[in-house]
């Protein structure tokens, strides 16, 4: 069991994490909960607030398989990708880090607040800023360095344009730290801003084997599912709307309808809120 | 020469609500200092027409008595109001003195307003005015211009009169009957291109009356597809077009166009009051809910609307009648209407949107979209997101299946209900929608695992059903089978969290 109490640490103390010296502007003061220990050597998973089920598979995927293996779940706490991946590490019982971009003793935001509890007591939620501190504007943003330097590499899963998740890769390269990418449809606007850290150099990360390699961890190859049906696998490459669905494929819209129902009942395509089908990746 | 002095009794009917109630004008013409009074809780307008009739008495050619002429308008306690008391008043003046023969008001009910040369003009609600008289069994004597009224009402007795100096002249202008069957000028679903999807919702929606959500960015159709639920829906019937036509006579509008069958289509801004949106003043009138009273209820921009509008908007959804309380009593109006609401997934409107990008936060969009309250929210059985049209599609032109083909599968699927004696989808619920929809045992495992997968509320398993027993009556199928199930599906509502 880890610690609930409250602490803070100053750069050159005993526990102060090593890894944010190579910052060029490390925190004079660290400020949190949990267990110091778990700081530095993890994994960053981040990604849209607004995440589609694609991205929240992906999260709960690769930071299931970090915290299982006992590499910290580092993320910023955020709606949608971000807390998907605490989430996860806290079901698989691993250890996991929400570095905040106000007082770590401030939920933010309001929503994650049964969240940031039992990280609290089960892993380890930090901030730069002061016990009682607001978040700002910036802080967001200075926050990221923070994750970027606590990580072995950082993992984005999804990303649309602008996101916020390129303020982190930049630190991240510019300490040396690996940037890894999800890579999504060319189609989808939620995958732009993911695609685009891959073009410009990011590590495509397509499965958990890949990301144990570049983790210098082992791991098996995983078999992708074999496809047989083809609007299924034109619903995996690109999530589609009924009507786009009928016209590729020249279906009655009531066929494509009850067609799509069907697939949806079998968990093999989930509806997304703006009323595409798209895939459902376990 | 003509008696100057004695009193007449002549009956007419005020409203409360839609509801015609008896009124006696009674006119005493005796001696005393001339002068013209009216008692009886009259508002301003019923007090107004001493001046009316003084004129249109004089103008027509009638001699106005030099005396002193007291109005009573009986039962003393109810409130009354408007201007239909101008014409019994003046032909009760007219038979105090002497001047009209009693056949032309005894045992005949009269209203009508008064101009200063003695026209007579229809009032507001002469429908319902007609309506009381026919249930009472009495003739009516009213304007010309509302005489279009007794070819709509078998049994009606009416005899209409241009002005007041025909009041003596005995020809009687044949009712005008009214046209069945008019075609109206309406939106066609053949002009909506691509968005099979929404098409095959309106359908659905129109079969069942069932209550229906687009949601989707600006420009996307919402609303386009909203008009063209009217158009599907079968005319209104017997009944229908009299509840309707009623309400809208009683607000001051055009009754001709629901006696005629066309299915009221109202589309409030969201800025509208409460009064305005479920009806009130003084006195009372119809709101929009009760306009739409068997016909479509179109709130664009539902999000935007006052959360205390939405929330008026329960009772007539759950009873189909809403009920004013007044400190005079309580009036209901009927309400019974399909919904249709439009929405935009987020305040910007492009969250979702394949090209715009949307830029509300997530707080911000979960506000929006919580400001539809829950018992609202409950009511709608369908969803639908709709996606910007392509350009191109637009501009290629109709290609879509006329109203008209769809209204025929409507009224088959609303008849094969009828058939199988049950009402509409939408008024089904519980155990009777359950025996309605007549599950195999396959069937009824589908849906328990679907509820499950989709964690899916007690209330959305009952619209899913709703919507799955409509879809197998477009089929013609008495049972409810898996493929109606799956395709309700699609048309679920997502609960929000």
């Amino acid at each position: 069991m880890s610690t609930t109490v409250m602490w803070s640490l100053r750069r050159g103390d005993d526990g102060y994490p090593f890894e944010l010296e190579d910052l060029p502007d490390p925190p004079e003061v660290l400020y949190g909960f949990g267990d110091p220990g778990l700081l530095g050597g993890g994994l960053a998973v981040i990604g849209s607030r607004r995440a589609t089920p694609y991205g929240l598979a992906c999260a709960r995927r690769f930071a299931g398989w970090a915290a299982a293996n006992g590499i910290p779940v580092v993320s910023g706490a955020a709606i949608g990708c971000d807390l998907e991946s605490h989430r996860t590490a806290l079901a698989v019982d691993g250890p996991t880090v929400a570095v905040m971009p106000c007082g770590a003793d401030i939920d933010y935001p309001r929503r994650a607040s049964g969240t940031l509890a039992e990280i609290r007591s089960r892993g380890v939620v930090v901030s730069e800023a002061p016990w009682g501190s607001e978040p700002k504007r910036w802080s967001f943003v200075r926050r990221n360095r923070l994750i970027a330097a606590l990580s072995l590499g950082i993992l984005v899963v999804e990303a649309g344009l602008p996101s916020g998740t390129f303020t982190t890769a930049d630190h991240a390269l510019a300490i040396g730290r690996d940037v890894f990418a999800v890579p999504g449809s060319i189609l989808a606007p939620e995958c732009r801003g993911a695609n685009r850290l891959i073009r410009q150099g990011a590590l495509p990360i397509t499965d958990v084997s890949e990301l144990a390699q570049a983790l210098g961890q082992e791991a098996r190859a995983e078999i992708p599912p074999h496809c047989s049906d083809r609007l299924l696998s034109a619903l995996i490459a690109s999530p589609m709307r009924p009507d786009d669905v009928a016209r590729e494929f020249d279906l009655d819209i009531v066929q494509t309808i009850r067609t799509l129902g069907v697939l949806e009942s079998q968990r093999l395509v989930t509806r997304y809120p703006d009323g595409r089908y798209g895939t459902l990746p376990r | 020469m003509t008696e100057s002095h004695g009193q007449a009794t002549v009956e007419t009917t005020t409203l409360v609500g839609t509801e015609p109630v008896p009124v006696e004008v009674q006119v005493d013409v005796a001696p005393g200092l001339p002068g013209f009074s009216i008692v009886g809780l009259g508002d301003t307008a019923v007090l107004e027409a001493r001046e009316r009739v003084r004129s249109a008495v004089r103008s027509t050619g009638f001699r106005f008595p030099n005396a002193r002429v007291v109005v009573n308008l009986a039962p003393g306690p109810l409130r009354k109001h408007g201007t239909g008391f101008d014409l019994p008043i003046a032909l009760g003046l007219l038979a105090a003195t002497a001047q009209i023969p009693s056949e032309l008001w005894s045992g005949r009910r009269a209203v009508g307003e008064l101009s200063l040369d003695g026209a007579v003009r229809p009032v507001p609600g002469m429908l319902a005015h007609a309506l009381g008289a026919r249930r009472d069994h009495l003739p009516l004597l009213g304007p010309l211009d509302s005489a279009h009224l007794a070819g709509g009402l078998p049994g009606l007795q009416y005899r209409g009169i241009s002005s007041l100096a025909r009041i003596l002249s005995e020809e009687s202008l044949p009712a005008v009957s009214s046209s069945h069957g008019t075609r109206f000028a309406a939106p066609d679903l053949a002009d909506v291109t691509g968005l099979n999807t929404a098409r095959r919702a309106l359908e659905i929606a129109a079969a069942g009356g069932l209550n229906l959500l687009f949601t989707g960015p600006p420009g996307s159709g919402k609303t386009m597809l909203a008009r063209r639920l009217g158009p599907i829906l079968p005319p209104l019937e017997g009944e229908e077009r009299i509840e309707t036509a009623l309400v809208h006579s009683v607000a001051g509008l055009h009754e001709g166009p629901a006696l005629r069958g066309q299915r009221p289509f109202r589309a409030p801004h969201h800025s509208a009051s409460l009064a305005g949106l479920v009806g009130g003043g003084s006195p009372p009138r119809p709101g929009e809910v009760s306009l739409a009273h068997n016909g479509v209820l179109f709130l664009d921009e539902l999000p935007e609307f006052a959360p205390s509008a939405l929330q008026s908007l329960r009772q007539p959804m759950e009873d189909g009648w809403i009920t004013l309380v007044r400190a005079e009593g309580r009036i209901r109006f009927p309400a019974r209407f399909t919904l249709v609401a439009a929405a935009n997934p987020c305040p910007c409107g492009y969250l979702g949107d394949p090209v715009k990008v949307c830029r509300c936060t997530e707080s911000t969009v979960l506000r929006y979209q919580g400001r539809i309250g829950g018992p609202l929210m409950d009511r709608i059985d369908m969803a639908v997101s709709v996606e910007r049209i392509d350009p191109s599609a637009l501009v290629r032109g109709a290609d879509g299946e006329s109203s008209d083909r769809v209204r025929e599968r409507v009224s088959d699927a609303r008849a094969h209900a009828r058939h199988a004696a049950r009402p509409l989808a939408a008024t089904l619920s519980g155990g009777e929608l359950i025996a309605a929809c007549r599950f195999d045992s396959q069937t009824r495992q589908t849906l328990t695992e679907v509820g499950r997968q989709h964690h899916l509320s007690g209330r959305a398993i009952t619209r899913l059903m709703r919507v799955a027993r409509t879809i197998a009556d477009i089929e013609g199928s008495s049972q409810v089978g898996t493929v109606h199930v799956m395709e309700a599906l699609g048309f679920r509502r997502e609960d929000l969290r």
